[in-house]
């Protein structure tokens, strides 16, 4: 049965010129679970917020076409009427809970319509027990974690028993625990309910084997399209899929059907250069909050040409380590020192960071100058140079490829360039040492595959990093070395080579494809 | 406790240790409000709140103290002289240090306790009792208001977050720290949190919600007219002795239409309440005895009995007090005696799990 169609629709932004959605011709059936595909700025939630009415109802513009949505008209329907209809889960868990527990969080929208008691009573059984979160029922939010708050936001709009549910990039600010519950709890309310789900996701490894359609949004413009045609089509797809659509040019859309379609492959390793004089040496750092000990007794040294991944769940102690590296933590034990410079856990954060740069998680909430061009020249008159001058700031916008922005007003930029520009202001004065806090968070295809190219390109330079990321994926193509964290403690240190391995701690898709190899670049056929 | 009863609790103490500048009631208000606090839950979210305002009280206190004697003060019983220049009469009169009387450091002091009765329990009030609570059981035509206010307390750590955030990574992009940073600090803050409010508020909209449904006319015009009828009330009251009786007719009237407005407001109100928390018996009375006690002390103070007042400047007089002021400046205490008997239900049923570490930064 037809859910919703959009017919010819095209969308303008309040103020702008160019067209936000252009022409889309779009049809939902009841079950349906679509995945929307494509680049950051493309489209996705946008196209998504017209299912719901808060495009144009919410951001105002100008529309033209027609979207349905069970008979309803988005774009006029009150958004109390709306609700019922279509339901929301965004991306942020913290922006969009208003209760303090979970019970009065699931309860407020059915409240808001006047629902009788006993039946909140019993919608509330029901859309809990129905992702698996009873337990966590008389919780309060904030005690949560991101996973548990995403699964939570997910039952509120479950109370409200619609037949469109919406969800923009959920999980791009999980661990992947906390991705693989949500998705999982996406499945289950699939088999449940009559309803239809249409989820804008940049992780598609977990998603495509689940999905029946998968609608590709670029540049406006949307083409619908089976997960099969998916496979072959998309810009960015997992590696498996990547490999079997290269290697066998058939569509897999999970690592067991490429697994049954890829012939003998052989593994190219590529062999990171060698580890260069030590840059940074760390020893028994423990940093504790209260009674929390954060990071316990970490020790390693740092060396150029090295680039490590560290990984670990939300609350192992990566951004600990990190700002313990910084001077913004305060260390309970230990000693580190950046041998370079000289500088170590007694010299400060302004001496500390002119060696090693660190660029926490959403470095853009910092930015406030009018351009991005004066963004650059003060993090580089900060780091000594009094006025530096225009051809050194348009040097440091080359190298991170914005010299293009250079005049643009940072707040302007797409969502993807803008974080680029923030972490070209983080790491302007070019320091030896980078501490990268889950920088491709959110990020899609091309943007991770600009960052690792980077990060190759400092080590080779003779730099070195640091990288906290969930995206073990992304972190094959750039990292050297492994360090997995795991409640404070370093649980294991290795080299790439051995941690992404089929046998390691973390696999990649390739490397469970293809003995020897960890990532697509060092695919050969046999 | 429900809220409801706090509510009452904090009227009561305001009430009494505004109402009486007798150094002996106000004494047995603040031993009442510190026995309160030592049994009060600190379960809500501003129990971090607590500290401070006790902190301030006690810096108010201080500054009375401190303001009393660096002016100098008129009185008989002179403690010491603090030198100090004096500014000619013809150029407004003013002085700094002279004498400093014990009246004076009294009469501070009196000020003082009093200022300290009310942020001391506005403290317990906040440690014991979440916003959130608070809004579940303001009545359906405030529900509203109190939901913007609620959500707004909600954001605020989240700014301050913001602002801890944004300084750091000024520090680690090398700036140094002054008052020229400021515009850096305050901009990307004020941006980070209207963006946050956009996100919020779409969200809440894309789960239904919409702004109150309003009232019929008539009740929205009387609301309307009940704010010239107040002032008209009070300008009259207090005009002269002969017309306060229309004073009272405008307040009664004023009050009315207020009083229709909420009604009304409260019936087109469409949403229910999915917990709402009953009211014991106890506390019932509780509220009901709080409020007597409030209109008692405004009474007692207006008809000058039992030694509500008390005026260090007319040569410190000794301290009296009489039985019944005594008792009503007892009657702070009340809560003490509810939640020795009954520990707060409501901290219980929230079992909290060990506090999860969403986030690694110092919280």
């Amino acid at each position: 049965m037809t859910l919703a169609t959009i017919a010819g629709l095209s969308y303008w932004y309040p103020g702008s010129e160019a067209p936000a959605l252009r022409d889309i011709n779009l049809t939902l059936e009841s079950g349906d679970f679509a995945l929307l595909a494509g680049r950051s700025a493309g489209g996705k939630s946008t196209l998504l917020r017209v299912f719901n009415g808060l495009v144009p109802q919410f951001h105002g513009g100008r529309m033209t076409g027609l979207a349905t949505v069970a008979g309803h008209n988005p774009a006029r329907t009150p958004s109390r009427q709306m609700a019922l209809t279509a339901g929301m889960v965004f991306q942020e868990p913290e922006a969009q809970a208003v209760a303090e527990t979970v019970e009065e969080e699931v309860a407020f929208g059915l409240e808001q319509q006047a629902v009788e008691r006993s039946e909140i009573a019993r919608r509330l059984d029901a859309a809990l027990g129905a992702i698996s979160i009873e337990h966590l029922r008389h919780r309060r939010l904030h005690t949560l974690s991101g996973g548990e708050r995403q699964r939570v936001a997910l039952a509120s709009v479950l109370a409200l028993e619609p037949r469109l549910l919406l969800l923009d990039e959920p999980t791009s600010q999980l661990d992947p625990a906390g991705a693989e519950a949500l998705v999982a709890a996406l499945e289950r309310t699939r088999q449940q309910r009559d309803v239809c789900i249409l989820v804008a996701e940049h992780r598609l490894e977990r998603l495509l084997p689940s999905v029946n359609r998968v609608v590709e949004v670029a540049g406006g413009a949307a083409t619908a399209m089976t997960a099969e045609e998916a496979a072959l089509g998309l810009e960015s797809v997992p590696p498996a899929t990547w490999l079997a659509r290269t290697h066998a040019g058939s569509p897999a859309i999970s690592l067991e059907a490429a697994r049954r379609v890829l012939p003998a492959l052989a593994a190219a390793a590529i062999a990171p250069p060698a580890p260069g004089d030590a840059l940074l040496e760390a020893a028994g750092l423990t940093v504790a909050y209260g009674e929390h000990i954060a990071l316990r007794d970490a020790s390693f040294t740092l060396r150029e040409g090295e680039v490590v991944a560290l990984t670990g769940a939300n609350g192992s102690g990566k951004s600990t380590l990190f700002r313990a590296l910084t001077g913004l933590a305060r260390l309970h034990a230990g000693t580190f020192r950046y041998p370079r410079h000289g500088t170590d856990q007694g010299s400060g954060t302004r001496a500390i960071t002119a060696n090693a740069g660190l660029v926490p998680q959403d470095p853009a909430i910092a930015l406030y100058h009018e351009s991005v061009r004066e963004e650059l020249a003060e993090t580089l008159r900060n780091r000594g140079k009094h006025r530096p001058a225009p051809a050194d700031v348009t040097a440091t916008a080359a190298r991170w490829g914005i010299e293009q922005l250079a005049a643009a007003n940072p707040r302007d930029v797409s969502v993807g360039q803008q974080q680029r520009v923030a972490i070209a202001a983080m790491l302007a004065h070019d320091p030896a040492v980078w501490l990268l806090d889950e920088p491709t968070r959110g990020a899609d295809g091309p943007a991770k595959a600009w960052l690792a190219g980077r990060l190759r390109e400092h080590a080779a330079g003779g730099g070195a990093a640091i990288v906290a990321t969930h995206d073990v994926e992304s972190a094959a193509q750039y990292a050297t070395r492994v360090v997995g964290l795991r409640e404070g403690v370093i649980e294991f240190d290795l080299p790439a080579r051995q941690a992404f391995a089929a046998d390691g701690p973390l696999p990649t898709q390739t490397a469970r494809l293809v003995p020897g190899a960890i990532t697509i670049d060092e695919v050969r056929r046999a | 406790m429900t809220p409801g009863a706090w509510i009452a609790w904090v009227t009561l103490v305001m009430v009494v240790a505004l109402a009486t500048t007798n150094p002996l009631y106000l004494g047995i208000v603040l031993l009442c409000v510190v026995l309160v606090a030592a049994f009060a839950p600190r379960t809500g979210t501003g129990a971090t709140s607590f500290r401070a305002l006790v902190v301030f009280g006690l810096v108010m206190m201080a500054v009375s103290l401190f303001v009393a004697t660096v002016n100098g003060s008129y009185g008989d019983h002179v403690l010491f002289t603090v030198p100090g220049p004096s500014i000619p009469r013809w150029l407004g009169g003013l002085h700094l240090g002279g004498p400093v009387s014990a009246e004076g450091l009294a009469a501070a002091s009196i000020r003082g306790t009093a200022i300290l009765c009310v942020l001391f329990a506005f403290g317990v009030f906040n440690g014991a009792v979440s916003p959130h609570r608070v809004l579940r059981s303001t009545p359906a035509a405030l529900f509203h208001a109190s939901l913007i206010v609620t959500v707004g307390l909600t954001l605020l750590p989240s700014s301050i977050e913001d602002l801890r955030r944004i300084r750091e990574m000024r520090a680690l992009r090398g700036a140094r720290t002054g008052v020229r940073e400021l515009p850096a600090l305050v901009v990307p803050a004020v941006i980070g949190g209207l963006e946050r409010s956009m996100r919020l508020a779409e969200a809440m909209e894309a789960r239904g919600y919409a702004a109150s449904a309003r009232p019929p006319l008539l009740p929205r015009l009387a609301a309307a007219a009940s704010a010239p009828l107040l002032i008209a009330a009070s300008w009259t009251w207090f005009y002269s002795e002969d017309w306060r009786w229309l004073g009272a007719v405008f307040a009664l009237a004023g009050a009315g239409c207020l009083g229709w407005w909420f009604v009304a407001a409260n019936r087109a109100q469409r949403t229910t309440r999915f917990r709402t928390e009953p009211t014991p018996l106890v506390e019932r009375l509780a509220i009901v005895a709080s409020l007597a006690g409030c209109v008692a002390v405004l009474a007692l103070r207006f008809l000058g009995e039992a030694n509500m007042t008390y005026n260090p400047f007319a040569g410190l007089p000794p301290l009296t007090m009489s039985p019944l002021g005594a008792a009503v400046a007892l009657l702070c205490a009340w809560p003490a005696a509810v939640l020795l008997f009954q520990p707060d239900a409501t901290t219980e049923r929230a079992p909290e799990a060990e506090p999860s570490f969403a986030q690694d930064p110092a919280r």
